[in-house]
């Protein structure tokens, strides 16, 4: 225990003591130059090693994949595109990709939905109503996912009739006479990955309230006052004067919870662990790794996956910085 | 040059990115020889690292057993535990930090390391493993050549049933399997569910329903056909595995055989099902899993303490009276990097001395047929074991043995599929079929 403690205060103090050194020595080096080349190289020596962590720690990696999800699954062999032409034609992947799409619309949608209710009606209390409240809603952002699925599998769980039931849901259900039923096995109109998603939107929908909370708060009171003189009603103050002014808010929350069921798997995984329809690409990536050991096949899924994300990073980069040439 | 139109960045960040995979596509690895694996810094010291997958009461158990003997020899020992095996294992070998001795859960993981293994010719005493049940011992090896170690035995075909109720109802345990059908019948009839079942295990669901179907192979079909087809050298399809699976729809899928109905199957736990067999009247009598149900975390407690007064076993029967197949598995352990004290611990992990105190604890089967029966805490273990000892031909659990993406994969999740109802049984078999991997 001693010798753990003692070697990460080495790291700490070695990582950061290195770093300064190694700042010092880059920078004497430069200095060591006349005045003029001088100007001109040292910005690129102080981003250099920024750079180079960069580049080697996913730059590197990223083409590594790329490479990797064109061999076989030890990486040995080339197989040309028989990994995505496998996975593009295998139903359960197909299953998969739907299953991700609907993920990525519903949960940031349905979060930023619930932030925003949460954020306008906590805003109409006095301070301690709306710190307890905001407090009791942002709490399930500090749990884990593994920990939130066990929750609410307290909230899905199916015993057989002759016991006594021990998921909420079921025991109102048989409260009314109904069968037990296992919600988690009910594919029909995605009914399953649909519960799973409120297992995510419910962590999610605390961490898009704080910052809608604070653009709501940002929005000029005048201008509301204005509205209201013009009279206005509260719904067409809500709609036409709120929310085009804490839009950016709204997209930025939508494109970092969208990342985040992007790269969702854990949910899932615990849950039903991909079985009765309910896969998501994280998860299929994890199965194809350690699972099933095809590194070929999981590069692949990856390299699918991030052709999924890029185009929302692009619409995100390029929405930041029209507002920043409005600004 | 500063101002680029937009098609002009996007060229050359198109040929920046091809240039990138240009130079670095020659970095596939090399194949085979990934060597080295023997330099690991375990070697020098005399210290005999062990990892393996078991948690908990088990591990500490298994920490205790070995210390006796290190303790005595003056060897130091490191104990890795970790519950993901399998992940951790497979890191750490690619990593080249490989522990000397890893315990393995399953073959087919442990074959997938041939290059990197040492085999136990030189190692393991063959008298010692003489002792041990064959069919066990033959699923250490890899081309006839012994790479693992037996270190523990479970027995899988089990049926469990609750003693009292059973028997004054007049069952008797079957002798053939066709009795077993007729068991089945005969107690459903009382307006009882004969089976209790649940292939729930989170993110391993589906895993007791494999047992299920190869158990059935090997009664209808023989070890020599379940070990062609556990090597694939009959399809996964064949008709013969659907003789067996149209078997276990017979006894388990029928309307009414098995308890809260076939819709609660796949979200009913496996190491609780049989609970309900406990009830007063029992809500179903019969139950085929592992031994290792009838230990903390299985049965409920007030069973586990009158163990032998409440719950009575019978092996799942053969064809005929005469023929006694037990299914199994065991751990397995294999040798990375070989010392002279690895192999006094691989060489005690083989005696008969090993594991004595862990068998008196009720976590412990020996894969020895020589192993002192006196240890082993109840009369209900010492049946179980004599299954295993008695048995006509014993193989290990196969969805063990396949490939990862069917033994752990395809395999657990069809037959998920097939007994929760959405897919029927030739289409998830044929799907396992189809995931085979090709190589």
């Amino acid at each position: 225990m001693t010798i753990t403690i003692l070697n990460a205060l080495i790291a700490v103090v070695g990582g950061v003591v290195g770093a300064v050194v190694l700042y010092w020595i880059l920078n004497k080096l430069t200095e060591l130059l006349p005045s003029k080349p001088q100007e001109l190289i040292k910005p690129y020596v102080f981003i250099l090693p920024a750079f180079a962590a960069l580049g080697f720690y996913l730059v590197y990696p990223f083409f590594q994949t790329v490479i990797y999800s064109f061999a076989n699954r030890n990486s040995t062999e080339w197989v040309g595109f028989d990994n995505y032409t496998a996975l593009l034609g295998s139903p359960g992947f197909q299953t998969t990709l739907i299953n991700t799409f609907l993920w990525i619309l519903i949960v940031p949608t349905f979060a930023i939905i619930f932030g925003l209710i949460i954020a306008t009606l906590a805003d109409r209390l006095r301070p301690t109503g709306e710190k307890i409240s905001k407090t009791l809603i942002f709490l399930p952002l500090a749990i884990s996912a593994v920990g939130a699925v066990a929750i609410w599998r307290l909230v899905y769980n199916a015993v057989p009739a002759n016991q006594s039931q021990t998921g909420v849901l079921n025991a109102v259900w048989t409260l009314f006479g109904g069968d037990p039923v296992n919600w988690w096995q009910i594919s029909d109109g995605k009914l399953n990955s649909f519960l799973l998603m409120v297992i995510l939107i419910w962590t999610q929908a605390g961490f898009a309230m704080v910052l809608l909370s604070a653009a709501i708060k940002g929005v000029p009171t005048d201008t509301l006052e204005a509205a209201r003189i013009d009279g206005a009603g509260e719904g067409k103050i809500f709609f036409s004067i709120v929310i085009p002014q804490i839009r950016a808010t709204m997209l930025t929350v939508f494109i970092t919870v969208l990342i985040g069921v992007l790269k969702t798997f854990d949910v899932v995984y615990v849950a039903t662990n991909g079985n009765f329809g309910t896969n998501i690409i994280a998860l299929n990536f994890y199965q194809a790794l350690f699972v099933s050991r095809n590194a070929g096949q999981a590069a692949a899924i990856v390299v699918i996956l991030m052709l999924v994300i890029v185009p929302f990073l692009i619409y995100q980069i390029r929405q930041f910085r029209a507002e920043e040439a409005a600004r | 040059m500063r101002i680029k139109s937009r098609q002009g960045r996007a060229i050359g960040a198109l040929l920046t990115a091809g240039l990138v995979t240009v130079l670095t596509a020659g970095c596939l690895q090399q194949s085979g020889d990934n060597g080295g694996s023997s330099a690991s810094g375990g070697a020098d010291d005399g210290t005999v690292t062990i990892m393996y997958g078991f948690t908990d009461s088990s591990s500490d158990q298994f920490k205790a057993e070995i210390k006796k003997f290190t303790d005595a020899e003056g060897i130091n020992v490191k104990f890795e535990p970790t519950p993901d095996f399998n992940t951790v294992i497979s890191t750490r070998v690619s990593g080249n930090s490989a522990p000397d001795i890893a315990i393995f859960p399953q073959p087919g993981i442990m074959k997938s390391f041939k290059d990197q293994l040492t085999p136990l010719t030189d190692i393991v005493d063959k008298s010692n493993l003489d002792k041990m049940v064959p069919g066990i011992v033959q699923a250490g090896q890899i081309d006839g050549q012994q790479y693992a170690l037996p270190m523990s035995l479970n027995i899988k075909s089990i049926v469990f049933y609750p003693k009292g109720p059973f028997e004054q109802a007049g069952y008797t345990a079957p002798a053939t399997l066709a009795d077993l059908e007729t068991l089945t019948n005969t107690i459903k009839a009382s307006g009882t569910a004969p089976w209790c079942f649940g292939i729930e295990s989170a993110s391993a669901t589906g895993w007791p329903a494999t047992d299920w179907i190869e158990n059935l192979l090997l009664i209808q079909s023989g070890p020599e056909v379940y070990n062609q087809w556990v090597s694939h050298e009959i399809p996964f399809n064949d008709p013969k595995v659907v003789a067996a699976a149209d078997t276990m729809n017979k006894l388990l899928l029928t309307e009414g055989n098995v308890n809260g109905g076939r819709q609660s199957i796949a979200s009913n736990n496996f190491a609780t099902a049989a609970n309900p067999m406990f009830n007063t009247p029992p809500a179903c009598y019969m139950y085929r899993q592992g031994n290792f149900v009838a230990r903390d975390g299985g049965f409920p407690d007030t069973v586990l303490s009158n163990l032998d007064s409440t719950v009575g076993v019978f092996p799942m029967p053969g064809q005929t009276a005469a023929d006694k197949p037990v299914l199994g598995g065991g751990d397995l352990a294999s040798v990375f990097n070989n010392t002279e004290n690895v192999k006094k611990v691989m060489n005690y992990m083989a005696s008969a001395d090993f594991g004595k105190d862990w068998a008196k604890a009720n976590g412990f089967i020996s894969p020895r047929t020589d192993f002192d029966k006196s240890n082993y805490p109840n009369e209900l273990t010492k049946q179980m074991a004599g299954f295993a000892y008695d048995s006509t031909s014993f193989v290990f659990d196969g969805s063990d043995q396949m490939p990862g993406e069917v033994g752990s994969g395809s395999f657990w999740r069809e037959m998920t599929a097939w007994i929760s109802g959405s897919e029927d049984e030739k289409t998830a078999l044929d799907n396992i079929q189809a995931s085979w991997p090709a190589s």
